[in-house]
């Protein structure tokens, strides 16, 4: 029997010596790569039309408002206001970015992938809300910014120009609102299915079937019952804070107007905590035990 | 009743997701009995209950979800290529896919419509609304069957003939209700069972003919829209 010849070559195989990133730097990653997916950056041309299509039409919006009240030289909306005029804009902005930052993972299959990095389980659900509300905070914000500087640039002396700023600051405050609540109900529905087109059906359906129980609740003859109908949907439970909280900001005619909370104002602010908490409990239950395909 | 629609059926029907469009219908008729049973007028809960969640949100939603799901799950997923790989001329394709989605839309619908509308004011009236969401879902299937093969984001582009266009920009530009089907509906509806109820500014005759050009229209693009149909993988 001969002698084996065979040789081990090295061929430069080296271990990999330099610093190794933790959790936080994951948790920076996935969370700026899901701003990105919100908004379709680094993706083809076709991931960016829907995105930027709402954005293009929030941002005319508040362009012809700005417009419009600095030809007429009074108010048209107040910044909050702005926020409660887009709303169907928000559903269907929710609609297009929630799939796609939960349901392409779990439809390729890829969870595996990211939790065999030092990455917790919970992180990777609250990385991806976190980057849903910022894309939705940003879509609100931005074209409020847009009629800020359009007042300030037309208002004289600074003294107004600072009396614009303190009338941003709630509004921005709001959009926070708006977009906590609606990035937490839209992504708790797009992680439970892998299918991006039911995901976008699901979002609506369950935000635009809640309107109407709210406009029915209203109108039972009982006027506890009308002062709680904001509850059911989610665009109206942040009106109602909105109401009590800021009311001067968000209701601006002279005959009261907007929605009769009577003593629930800080219902309302329970009940969004209490509805971010359960879709937030809700969502790390459904990433607690993943199926790999 | 063809091999391709009863596969469409069973792959509609048969998956458990199904029963995610039930809650719709339901809340629909449980509202009308609850409004009913507490004695509201009907004038007052009729236009949001029938018109503002049954014809504004059930039906388009209910036809978004069965019409892209008829064609555009295949095509998502790839298996339409066993369809396109039959014998079959594409129209033999495309219209059992769409009877279905007509089929299980407007049964969907139709029932908890007429039941609603028989609570609140006369059998005639759930008759007519049961009718014109039959014939709105042709029209809307007939619309999303056309899209899933116009583009690879059916639903998104129905989100926005839905959202946008009906709902954001016909409550504020009134004359853009000429081309949403949800006022040809509510215009049918009207003319079947004259109430109080139903509004409109859409006249009977735009809406009929409307109403059978979109269906008959988007029916002939879907078909023709097959016959030139590439098979690409999934695209970003």
């Amino acid at each position: 029997m001969p002698e084996p010849t065979g040789v081990i070559h090295d061929i430069g195989y080296q271990r990999y010596t330099g610093p190794r990133l933790g959790r936080r730097q994951v948790f920076g990653a996935l969370y700026l790569h899901g701003v990105r997916t919100v908004f379709g950056l680094g993706r083809s041309a076709k991931a960016k039309i829907f995105p930027w299509l709402v954005v293009g039409i929030v941002v005319m919006v508040a362009a012809a408002v700005t417009a419009i009240s600095s030809q007429i030289g009074q108010r048209v909306m107040t910044y909050a206001q702005f926020a409660d005029s887009m709303s169907w804009l928000v559903i269907f902005f929710v609609a297009v970015a929630a799939p796609e930052l939960v349901s392409r993972d779990l439809r390729s299959g890829v969870l595996p992938l990211y939790f065999s990095r030092p990455l917790p389980r919970a992180d990777y659900p609250l990385a991806k809300l976190l980057a849903l509300a910022t894309g939705l905070w940003l879509l609100l914000g931005a074209p409020q910014l847009v009629m800020f500087f359009g007042a300030a640039f037309t208002s004289d002396g600074m003294g107004a120009v600072w009396d614009e700023l303190l009338d941003l600051l709630p509004g921005l405050l709001y959009a926070g609102l708006w977009a906590g609540i609606f990035a937490s109900v839209g992504l708790l529905v797009a992680a439970l299915t892998g299918k991006r087109a039911f995901a976008a059906g699901g979002i609506v359906a369950v935000f635009l079937m809640t309107t109407p129980i709210v406009g029915t609740l209203t109108i039972l003859p009982s006027e506890t019952v009308n002062q709680l109908a904001g509850l059911a949907s989610p665009s109206t439970l942040v009106q109602g804070i909105g109401i009590w909280a800021m009311r001067d900001q968000i209701v601006t005619s002279l005959d009261g107007g907007g929605p009769d909370l009577g003593p629930f104002g800080p219902v309302y602010a329970l009940a969004a905590v209490a509805l971010i908490a359960a879709c937030v409990a809700l969502l790390l239950a459904r990433y607690r035990k993943v199926a790999a395909r | 009743m063809s091999t391709v629609a009863w596969i469409t059926a069973r792959g509609l029907l048969g998956r458990r997701r199904f029963l995610l469009l039930l809650p719709l219908p339901a809340l629909l008729v449980a509202l009308a009995v609850l409004c009913r049973g507490l004695g509201v007028a009907p004038a007052n809960w009729g236009p949001p209950v029938l018109v503002g969640l049954g014809l504004a949100v059930v039906l388009p939603v209910v036809a978004l979800i069965v019409g892209t799901g008829v064609l555009g799950a295949e095509i998502d997923d790839g298996t339409v290529v066993h369809v396109l790989t039959t014998p079959l001329p594409r129209w033999q394709i495309v219209l059992p896919k769409l009877a279905v989605a007509i089929g299980v839309s407007a049964a969907t619908v139709a029932v908890p419509l007429f039941a609603a509308g028989l609570l609140a004011s006369s059998a005639r009236l759930g008759l007519a609304l049961a009718v014109a969401a039959a014939l709105g879902a042709v029209a809307y299937s007939a619309l999303f069957v056309a899209a899933s093969l116009l583009t690879r984001r059916p639903v998104l582009l129905g989100l926005v003939y839905v959202l946008i266009w009906e709902g954001l920009l016909s409550n504020v530009v009134t004359g853009t209700r000429v081309l949403s089907i949800q006022h040809y509906v509510i215009a049918l509806a009207d003319r079947l069972a004259p109430t109080e109820l139903l509004d409109t500014t859409v006249s009977v005759t735009v809406a009929a003919v409307m109403t059978a050009l979109i269906s008959v229209g988007f029916a002939l693009l879907a078909i023709n829209r097959l016959r030139s149909f590439s098979v690409a993988g999934e695209t970003s």
